[in-house]
């Protein structure tokens, strides 16, 4: 099997290279930063929902939509990013979404356990210290292999990546402190940023405990056409916006458990947008925002109700449509 | 009542024919002139909760994929089992793609006009004996790859 130890690249190439290495077939493990901060987002998202598209396109931060799933990142030099590529019938993939990342991560986690790091896997895909988050993943099937994607935060802005989120303004402040609090770094937790070429040395050689040798090898010229070749499609519009599933909620995840979920009613007075804060998969606090007067026995009945409740997002809703029908005697959507 | 083969908990109901190229779990039904085809009891109990679903309509062959579907962070593709044109895209299902995992054989995907009307093929099955075997193998698989 290959091993490509890439280091810092350009930034559109460290999407572009492991969807070209699936597509043609090539049983790989890549390894890369890029040399410009994007976002990439999951293959069923909308940058339209997900994105101040207007502070991303001022401050040049490019958007790359992938074909493997998970939510918006913001990716940039200080993270090292792995994708690991192997054949769907590779008697070592193991059939079960769930199974797949718990078994291709172990290298992950052990390379964090050499650097001092006790993280451990927190299903689906996260892997967490101390209840933090410090490595998220992703999984999917790109043409005959299943991919896994995921990177190792060296160090994370934390500020542009609120910026970059489709948030009203009264909220950001909420998700910087729900990400503070819920995701860390290896310079947070060493105090000093390790040798990022040591880094990749690990974790090379603890995937090859479980994949056998890895031969490195750089990009060829078959690469190189692959990947233009699907660039052209991942520039396309038809691509950026393509729409499937459109969440009943506007979920943001901060890491397994905690989430910022809006929605936006739209009552016989005007528009209400209710968020709530998730933590532990528990409505902890539920924020209304609205450019009218709204009825405050009505926003005081949905928060007397739901703040406490599990996060079962069909149910949140029914509940929260049901009190604005009483209120209101009417709900358009 | 619905004829059916029932193995380690799970549902195939033999009303319908299953396509099983490359490890697809996905059902066909025939309704007049158009299949309606969906994820069978295997494909969404390993998924676990779908929470997103995408699929296009036009014109597909056999095994071209045509569609996404995402549970636990992870996309898999849907294929198409027969050559056709995809006329209609089940939205209901799409917006709430849960129904898929809850009533997987009520929760259609799309539908599909078939070039040919006689949907028959080395990877469909529609014979009781063939779909146990298929799916005591799929089971045998999935306890050997871990």
């Amino acid at each position: 099997m290959k091993v490509f130890n890439l280091d810092i690249i350009p930034w559109k190439d460290t999407q572009l290279i492991y969807h070209a290495l699936a597509y043609n077939n090539i049983e790989s493990l890549v390894l890369h930063s890029p040399k410009d901060s994007y976002v990439s987002l999951g293959l069923h998202q909308n940058p339209l929902d997900e994105l101040d598209i207007k502070f991303c396109n001022k401050k040049n931060i490019r958007v790359f939509r992938r074909e493997i799933g998970g939510g918006t990142v913001l990716l940039d030099h200080n993270q090292i990013f792995y994708n690991l590529i192997l054949h769907r019938n590779n008697p070592m993939v193991p059939y079960a979404p769930e199974t797949f990342f718990r078994k291709f991560l172990q290298p992950i986690i052990q390379t964090y356990h050499e650097l001092g790091i006790k993280v451990k896997y927190q299903p689906l895909c996260d892997l967490v210290v101390n209840n933090k988050k410090i490595s998220g993943n992703g999984g999917g099937e790109i043409g005959e292999c299943k991919v896994l994607g995921g990177s190792i935060l060296i160090d994370f802005d934390y500020k542009i990546m609120t910026q970059i989120v489709n948030l009203i303004d009264c909220l950001k402040d909420k998700f910087l402190e729900l990400m503070y609090n819920n995701l860390t770094t290896v310079r947070k937790e060493l105090g000093y940023i390790p040798a990022t070429d040591e880094i990749r040395s690990t974790i090379i050689s603890k995937f090859e405990e479980i994949l056998g040798p890895l031969k490195e090898e750089k990009i060829d010229k078959k690469l190189i056409t692959k990947m233009k070749q699907l660039d052209e499609k991942y520039s396309s519009n038809e691509w950026m916006y393509q729409r499937g599933t459109k969440q009943l909620w506007r979920e943001i995840k901060i890491r397994e458990g905690v989430y910022l979920i809006n929605k936006t009613f739209d009552m016989k007075k005007g528009l209400i947008k209710i968020t709530c804060e998730i933590n532990e998969n528990k409505v902890s606090k539920v924020i209304f925002s609205s450019k009218f007067t709204t009825d405050c026995s009505c926003q005081q009945k949905i928060k007397d109700k739901i703040t406490g409740m599990e996060y079962e997002s069909d149910n949140l809703l029914n509940i929260i449509q049901q009190i604005i029908q009483n209120c209101e005697g009417d709900i358009v959507g | 009542m619905i004829l059916l083969v029932k193995i380690n908990g799970m549902d195939f109901p033999l009303d319908r024919k299953y396509y099983i190229k490359n490890g697809a779990h996905i059902w066909l039904k025939q309704e007049k002139d158009v299949i309606k085809i969906g994820l069978d009891a295997f494909a969404t109990q390993i998924a676990g909760p779908i929470d997103f679903i995408y699929a296009k309509k036009g014109q597909v062959k056999s095994n071209e994929v045509i569609g996404s579907f995402e549970s636990t962070k992870f996309v898999s593709k849907l294929h198409s089992p027969i050559n056709g044109e995809i006329i209609t895209i089940n939205t209901k299902v799409v917006n709430q793609p849960k129904s898929i995992s809850n009533k997987p054989y009520d929760s259609w995907i799309v539908e599909i006009k078939p070039d040919n009307p006689n949907i028959n093929g080395k990877y469909i099955l529609e014979e009781k004996e063939k779909i146990t075997i298929w799916i005591l193998n799929e089971i045998k698989r999935l306890k050997n790859n871990k």
